[in-house]
């Protein structure tokens, strides 16, 4: 059936639309001013420094985990040997993952969300990939860097 | 509804209808100028911004010469989201002085301030003043060389008033010289009695401009087209604006965050050519014209005390313009007001290039 | 006589390309060493540096903008629409129309 005219009015039709893309606008910018308001309690390192031997013989297709600042990271051995560093956070909210060594998947359990071995989406809500880091051996140190940043060691 | 009960609640209790018919009520003029009364709204508005965005800033800044400077890097490089709120309260006063000039030069140009409006000339006049100096407080908190150069300059310039001028200067500098009692002066300033003056003017301001209606130009006179409702067409029109303004300010905090000089050394010699913020450069470039000495006089002073006239003037221009109170056409005050008008904007310019 | 002011002038000029050469080389060196020590003068960071943050900085940045720019349009549909009402005249309402209930 199709009507002659429409149950609500145009005015009533963009009182709802303005009211709701106001009150999404206020609540992204009140999000911010929220941040920065709350303290700042365990906000991720630039880059954390490991003890190398720690991760040196962990065995192909499985992780090792470190403490990423207060959250989870993964030294990951891959299938073919080569070693990278990456988050253990999924994207979409913040549960740890864990190595499904069988799948050679990463696994969310909160809502089934499912990454490849270099953190691409297959499957589930997440919306963005794995952060992976930056891996550097300096010695005894192994450095997991956030990609991009210039790692300025204290003189010891 | 719950919502049709609460309005049933406050409407057995207040007279909202009042309200409503005077918004109702209120119209705007629509003829060839009329973007000069959203300025007013506009400098409104980021005044606001200024004001959140610094509440948040002072649970981190920590007011002592020792830390100040160091406790804005932490700000920065170490909360969430604290170079953004820094950048904002820069950008957000940046634009808000910005703002205010066209505000106020606007207003002057169209003789808006002519009776029976002089009060509103006057509280905007004060509020001007306050803008800068809360420019020059928040400048120095930062407390790098630069910000601390910068504040002796203003200071002493001010010392260099003939009779007040020494006392002028210990009060703002909570001392002889400029020093961490100055930091904590200009904080308390800052933070507490400035915002409070704000406030407070603001609300004459707006309300003496809601008792006399907005002020048509003489020459716009039998060119209004038509009238609109501010409420709610105006309204909206100044949403619109401030969107657009909220969007610039963050635009510009992302791409150009402030940078953060070195500490301040009282005891150091101040960085080469320090300028000063550009809502100071017009008073700067003013005192370079005049040589050191003038006749055997101090020409510093002689600078300062033409300034200090110059400023006396603006202030008491709706008094001094006779022609425009009895709403004649005055020509002679149009020119005063290009001639303000051009000299900042161009002093300014200089300024800004030398 | 000729050239003699020939002469002249040539040893003018080189001495005025002696002159460029030497100068330009001198604001050569100046600038380097100016932009050497603006460069080992340590910058306060004063934007995340991280490229990951900086996309997703960039990335709030332009939905922040659609957002804006969302609320103009509604805001600009709404004032049409008032605009509208006004014109018929009908916005006003009147105090004392029966209710119809
Ligand atoms: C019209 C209003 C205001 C203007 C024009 C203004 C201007 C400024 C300026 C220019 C700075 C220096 C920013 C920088 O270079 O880092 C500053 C800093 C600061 N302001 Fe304001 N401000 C205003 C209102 C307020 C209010 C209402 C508060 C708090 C109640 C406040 C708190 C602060 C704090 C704590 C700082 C130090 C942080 C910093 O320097 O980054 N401001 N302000
Ligand atoms: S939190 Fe990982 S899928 Fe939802």
């Amino acid at each position: 059936m199709r009507l002659k005219f429409s149950l609500i009015t145009r005015r009533e039709f963009l009182n709802t639309l303005f009211g709701g893309w106001l009150i999404a606008f206020l609540s992204g910018s009140f999000y911010a001013l929220l941040k920065f308001a709350y303290p700042t309690l365990g906000k991720e390192p630039d880059f954390v420094v490991l003890n190398a031997k720690d991760f040196t013989d962990i065995p192909a297709n499985s992780v090792k985990p470190f403490p990423w600042g207060g959250k989870l990271g993964f030294i990951f051995k891959r299938p073919d040997n080569k070693t990278v560093a990456l988050k253990g956070v999924c994207t979409h909210m913040e549960c740890n993952i864990a190595y499904k060594p069988e799948d050679k998947k990463f696994y969310c359990p909160c809502h089934k969300g499912w990454f490849d071995m270099d953190g691409k989406v297959i499957e589930g809500p997440p919306p963005k990939p794995l952060e992976f880091f930056e891996l550097t051996q300096e010695g005894e140190k192994l450095i997991v860097a956030k990609k991009g940043i210039k790692v300025e060691l204290p003189k010891a | 509804m719950s919502c049709q009960r609460l309005k049933k609640w406050f409407d057995e209790r207040y007279d909202f209808e009042g309200i409503r018919s005077f918004t109702k009520h209120k119209l705007i003029p629509v003829h060839k100028y009329g973007i000069l009364y959203y300025t007013g709204g506009l400098t409104m508005f980021l005044f606001a911004l200024q004001f959140i965005t610094g509440m948040v800033l002072s649970f981190y800044y920590v007011p002592y010469h020792e830390q100040a400077h160091k406790s804005i890097i932490e700000i920065v490089t170490k909360l969430n989201m604290g170079w953004l709120f820094r950048s904002l309260h820069h950008w957000g006063a940046q634009l808000a002085i910005g703002v205010l000039f066209i505000h106020v030069f606007g207003t002057l140009l169209l003789k808006a301030y002519r009776k029976p409006r002089e009060l509103i000339w006057i509280t905007g006049f004060i509020l001007l003043a306050i803008s800068i100096f809360f420019g020059l407080s928040g400048y120095f908190l930062l407390w790098d060389e630069r910000a601390f150069a910068a504040v002796r300059v203003a200071t002493g310039g001010a010392g260099n008033l003939p009779v007040i001028g020494g006392f002028i200067k210990s009060f703002l500098r909570g001392g002889l010289d400029v020093t961490g009692e100055t930091l904590i002066r200009f904080y308390g300033f800052h933070v507490s009695v400035l915002p409070f003056f704000t406030l407070l003017l603001i609300g004459i301001h707006v309300l003496l401009v809601q008792y006399h209606g907005m002020s048509i130009p003489l020459s716009q006179k039998d060119n209004v087209k038509k009238y609109e409702p501010f409420f709610p067409n105006v309204l909206y029109k100044d949403f619109i604006l401030w969107l657009i303004a909220l969007g610039v300010v963050v635009t510009l905090s992302v791409f150009l965050p402030p940078e953060i000089g070195k500490k301040a050394d009282p005891l150091a010699a101040p960085p080469e050519n320090i300028k000063p913020e550009w809502y100071f450069l017009f008073l700067f470039q003013t005192l370079k014209l005049f040589p050191g000495d003038i006749m055997g006089l101090n020409g510093e002073m002689i600078a300062i005390i033409l300034i200090s006239l110059g400023i006396l003037f603006f202030f008491l221009i709706p008094f001094l313009d006779r022609k425009s109170a009895r709403d004649e056409k005055s020509t002679a005050f149009t020119w005063i007001g290009i001639i303000y008008t051009v000299y900042f904007v161009v002093m300014t310019i200089i300024g800004f290039i030398t | 006589m000729k050239e003699k002011m020939l002469e002249k002038i040539k040893m003018i000029r080189d001495r005025k390309i002696k002159i460029a050469i030497k100068s330009s080389m001198f604001l050569i060196l100046i600038s380097f060493f100016t932009a050497i020590s603006l460069w080992a003068e340590e910058q306060i960071q004063v934007f995340p540096s991280a490229p990951y943050d900086r996309y997703i900085i960039y990335q709030a940045l332009a939905l922040f903008w659609a957002g804006i720019i969302g609320l103009i349009v509604i805001i600009r549909m709404k004032l049409k629409e008032i605009e509208r009402t006004q014109d018929m005249g009908i916005d006003k309402e009147e105090k004392d129309i029966p209710f119809l209930d």
